[in-house]
């Protein structure tokens, strides 16, 4: 991305150049991947234009004023559609912009669409899109991932530089790792949520996925910071890219918890990710073998908390003020015939489970022992990080699996094994490339640090990625 | 017929007088268009995120320390959950488990005797919005209309434990605690308006048993009398039932105002299940003791210490001390005027009398203004009936007391060398009469000092022709 | 297994129209669901809290100040159905949950 701001702020190519390059790029291989759900071309087109005017007056609003950039369609865009992949949401138009994506207009990117994602971004494989499963740039019969599958296979086919995802249990890192590109799941509070469409407030993030470390670095740059309108990232300071040293992994303590090494690992994601290792191990640093023993309730916890906010989060689409209605004689028949026409299965799956796990009769047993088990966790995590400074694990237990492969929910659920622990405990975690298997599928490593350490894990990302990484676009 | 204990709960809603709404920054004024006051916040649209208003918590706070109550620094919001048209998000932002007060109580006078009612919780929450029916109530309405103005108005809810035993106790206490809330300004407290609602509990129990009856709610009593006339009904009817062998059910219930009953709702059994959990969206409310010592200094007097003091430092009546503590603004004209003028009850006789009916009318009068017709009352320049004339006329005329009585010329003629003409010529005219005074009808003296004052057109100052008269007579 | 009326019940509470496909199936999916979520069960908890907010923060409260709302057409314009300034819904009636 610095190439590119270079080339804009040396004049050698116009914003408006860039955004036509990649509106062809998505006219190309839309048809293929349907990574996006709404393009904005006029828009784009129109923000490219006052961005080069801008150059052309020498005062850009940043270095990166004129990059476009695209936005999963969870988060609000003003007067742009954001149907969060849902029927009933088809026709919505935000009138507000979520903060993040204020921020970047205010640094000058022009918004290029919006991509696909799991319906409300419940699922793991984009399959749960009211609009179609987005396909994986390196093997079209194979996911993307999801939830933020669109926002990650359109950088890894260079139909758009970077993009925003969500991640609530692994939905920015998963499809990161499935198609070879670098994801953050910031630490919670770090990122303002202000207009993003909720899932589940407690465990959702917005993060950056981009080609490389760097570019991930500098799009988490343009997102940090205390947001008033969201009290709940009221701790949040600014965030600086780091300088690129790589004497930081001397002496670096890594922990490799074993319970993520074992069972229902890939043999050769667990290859991929210990030749990582190694290369890390062989600058300096040191592998300590660590227990995350309570990642073995991370994924029950995480459902349960998960469904449980999201059948309230998604309460209010009723049919009264916005949405689809459908019409009835009365409000209560309304308000179920509008839910049950404008939500797909695993939406309503997921409302079921949660609504039964907050009933007065189940409450105690279910959602209370999960948030009690998620202070258990949080303890387990924190715990591990006084005698070690980031945690390596594999991303995903597998690497991209075939559209259509997984049959049952519960099936699903488990893409997000290794993932959801960092939701649960509130600390960062960067998914980066490490290699790719026999068939040729990008495969990822998840590094972990302490509330707020992202700048560590971008440098150790940095250095894997120069390592045993692979070029994110595969072209 | 067995006799029966009556048991009365009271919950009350408050909404609070502040200038944004609780969660957003809408105003939070009356009367406005419908829809005028809403932003994406109050009206529930995905992604916006709620922020608790500052005054809101300070003045559920005041209540809470003016009520007795512990303040509690450590409290939560909770999410409780049910569909309806007027609940923009379908769910309520409230406090549940850990509300901000706990264990106060209000003291009150029911007849002579000062009694103690126990306040369970303080809680704050947010209002609904306001249903207008197309047909004549809520049941016979093909459609309603919504208009989110009031919806996210903060409120304060009141609970008291079931510790009022008659309808008139209710009505004393909630009279009194209207009072307590207009005397620290955090409520308009306007029933008519809806800015103050009372639910009312209540249930029957054998004379003397501990054990609690089945309770009934009554919902929405907006006047004090419906109130009072509703628990008078719904004790009636109770006792009746009972009597019979009946059973009370569980249920709530509505006052029907020009029927006199109250009609059920729905019975309790199949109470809706709220799904309560924490707010995901707020974090925890943590009061600094210090702001809340703060807080408590700004509390006024209240109103039962206003009473007490009436009484004890100023001599007056309970009648007296409670009509100027139920009129704040005759009670602080009675300070201003108290300072001028020692004859308090001479004041209060003032300020009940004709002033409160003249200033009902046109407002109050300046105190100096009054303070002065006091003086020269209390100096005995003029007569009781004079002042009434001088009252009337500052109302109407810029003029000054005094002026007024120099201008209608009404000084009292207390002058006894030019009053004992006048009594000469008067009981000259009726020397029969003096004749049979000084035979032992001494019940005549009123007679001669009626028509001193009538030839002197009422400005003679009686005391002194009493006593002239004495002297003459007894000669 | 999951009680069949338990799964409409919990459709009643959250406003789902569900069919007899639907009903059937997602009373085979909580019933898994609960299954797989057993472990948690015995989890001892007893000394800890629950955690709502993985990160503490202070709560930053809002100063009571008016600012903008959004004009009355703004608020109408994704309303499904509007008059007079009001969104209209059918009549409302009691749920029976
Ligand atoms: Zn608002």
């Amino acid at each position: 991305m610095k190439k590119l701001a270079n080339l804009l702020e040396t004049k050698q190519v116009s914003s408006q150049e860039i955004v036509e390059h990649y509106l062809g790029e998505i006219t190309r291989q839309e048809p293929m991947l349907n990574a996006f759900i709404t393009v904005d071309q006029e828009g784009a087109l129109t923000q490219a234009q006052a961005a080069d005017q801008r150059r052309a007056e020498n005062r850009p609003l940043s270095p990166w004023d004129g990059i476009p950039i695209a936005i999963k369609d969870n988060i609000s865009t003003r007067g742009l559609n954001t149907t969060c992949a849902s029927r009933f949401l088809a026709n919505y138009r935000p009138l507000f912009d979520a903060t993040v994506v204020r921020y970047l207009k205010d640094a000058g990117l022009p918004i290029l669409g919006k991509t696909n994602l799991d319906e409300f971004a419940m699922g793991s494989s984009t399959e749960y899109s009211a609009y179609g499963v987005t396909c994986n740039p390196h093997d079209r019969s194979r996911v993307s991932g999801g939830s933020s599958g669109g926002s990650a296979a359109a950088v890894a086919a260079g139909e758009i530089p970077w993009s925003l995802g969500s991640d609530t249990g692994g939905s920015i890192r998963q499809p990161a790792s499935f198609c070879g590109v670098v994801g953050l799941k910031p630490t919670y509070g770090w990122v303002s949520r202000y207009g993003l469409v909720a899932l589940a407030p407690s465990l959702d993030q917005i993060g950056p996925l981009a080609t490389s470390v760097e570019d991930t670095a500098i799009l988490f740059s343009l997102l940090a910071g205390a947001d008033p309108k969201d009290a709940s990232s009221a701790a949040a300071q600014t965030f600086e890219v780091p300088a690129w040293d790589e004497r930081c992994i001397k002496g670096l303590k890594i922990g490799v918890p074993e319970e993520f090494f074992g069972k229902g690992l890939h043999p050769e994601v667990e290859q991929a990710v210990r030749r990582g290792l190694r290369a890390l191990e062989e600058q300096g640093a040191v592998l300590v073998p660590i227990s995350l023993s309570t990642n073995e309730y991370a994924i029950d916890t995480y459902l349960t908390l998960v469904t449980a906010e999201a059948s309230s989060s998604l309460a209010r689409y009723d049919g009264v003020r916005y949405g689809e209605r459908v019409g009835a004689q009365d409000s209560n028949t309304m308000f179920a015939k509008s839910r049950a026409a404008g939500f797909g299965p695993e939406v309503k799956r997921r409302i079921i489970l949660g609504t039964y796990v907050l009933s007065a009769s189940h409450y105690e047993a279910y959602y209370e022992q999960a948030q009690r088990v998620r202070t258990l966790i949080r303890q387990d995590v924190l715990e591990a990080f006084r005698h070690v400074d980031v945690i390596i694990t594999p991303t995903t237990p597998t690497a991209a699996f075939r559209i259509g492969a997984k049959q049952s929910p519960l099936e699903m659920y488990l893409s997000d094994l290794f993932t959801a622990m960092a939701n649960l405990s509130g600390i960062p975690a960067l998914s980066v490339p490490c290699g790719k298997d026999s068939k040729g599928l990008p495969l990822g490593m998840q590094i972990m640090g302490k509330h707020f350490s992202e700048a560590l894990l971008f440098r150790v990302g940095h250095f894997v990625e120069k390592t045993v990484g692979i070029r994110g676009c595969c072209r | 017929m067995i006799s029966y204990d009556t048991v009365i709960g009271l919950e009350i809603h408050v909404a609070l007088l502040t200038q944004s709404k609780f969660l957003c920054s809408c105003k939070a004024s009356f009367g406005a268009p419908p829809n005028s006051q809403c932003c994406p916040i109050c009206l529930g649209l995905p992604g916006a995120l709620p922020l608790i208003n500052e005054k809101a918590v300070e003045y559920a706070t005041k209540a809470g320390i003016a009520l007795n109550c512990q303040i509690n620094h450590f409290s939560r919001f909770d999410r409780k959950n049910y569909f309806y048209p007027d609940l923009p998000k379908a769910y309520q932002i409230t406090q549940d488990t850990f509300p901000l007060c706990t264990k106060g109580f209000l003291e009150y006078y029911v007849d002579d005797r000062l009694v103690k009612t126990e306040i369970t919780r303080i809680h704050m929450e947010e209002e609904a919005g306001k249903l207008i029916h197309s047909g004549a109530s809520i049941v016979d309405s093909e459609y309603s209309l919504v208009d989110y103005n009031r919806a996210g108005i903060p409120l304060i809810e009141i609970v008291t434990a079931p510790d009022i035993h008659h309808p008139q106790q209710a009505r004393l206490f909630l009279e009194q605690l209207r009072l307590l809330l207009s005397y620290i300004g955090v409520s308009d407290t306007k029933m008519e308006e809806g800015s103050l609602r009372c639910d009312a509990n209540i249930s029957l129990k054998p004379s003397g048993s501990n054990v609690l009856g089945t309770k009934v709610e009554i919902k929405n009593l907006n006047s004090f009398r419906a109130l009072e006339r509703a628990l008078e009904y719904e004790e009636r009817r109770q006792s009746q039932v009972l009597n019979q062998g009946g059973i009370i059910r569980q249920e709530s219930c509505t006052w029907d105002d020009r029927t006199g009953k109250t009609m059920p709702m729905r019975s309790k059994g199949d109470a809706p299940d709220y799904r309560i959990f924490p707010e995901p969206d707020l974090p925890p409310l943590h009061l600094d003791p210090v702001w809340v010592e703060l807080i408590r200094a700004t509390i006024p007097e209240l109103p039962l210490e206003r009473l007490k003091r009436f009484e004890a430092e100023y001599g007056l009546s309970r009648y007296e001390a409670t009509f100027l503590v139920n009129y704040p603004d005759f009670g602080e004209l009675f300070f201003a005027l108290a300072c001028q003028c020692r004859a308090y009850k001479a004041i209060v006789n003032l300020l009940m009398g004709d002033y409160a009916r003249l200033a009902r009318e046109k407002g109050h009068l300046d105190p100096q203004r009054l303070a002065e017709l006091l003086t020269i009352v209390d100096e005995g320049q003029i007569t009781q009936t004079q002042a009434k004339d001088v009252l009337e006329d500052l109302f109407s005329s810029h003029l000054s007391a005094r002026e007024i009585v120099q201008e209608k010329g009404l000084e009292v003629m207390g002058d006894p060398e030019s009053l004992r003409p006048i009594l000469r010529q008067v009981l000259g005219a009726n020397s029969e009469l003096v004749h049979r005074f000084q035979n032992g009808d001494t019940k005549l003296l009123g007679f001669f000092v009626g028509q001193v004052m009538r030839v002197t057109q009422g400005k003679a100052d009686p005391g002194v022709v009493n006593r002239l008269l004495r002297d003459e007579l007894g000669k | 297994m999951i009680d069949r009326g338990e799964v409409i019940r919990m459709a009643r509470l959250a406003r789902l129209e569900l069919s007899e496909a639907e009903i059937a199936q997602y009373q085979m999916d909580l019933t898994s669901f609960l299954i797989s979520g057993e472990k948690l069960q015995k989890v001892d908890v007893s000394r800890v809290e629950g955690t709502s907010h993985a990160v503490p923060v202070t709560h930053e409260l809002r100063k009571d100040e008016v600012g903008p709302s959004l004009p009355q057409d703004a608020v109408l314009l994704a309303g499904p159905k509007v008059q007079d300034g009001f969104f209209q819904v059918p009549r409302i009636v009691e749920a029976q949950e």
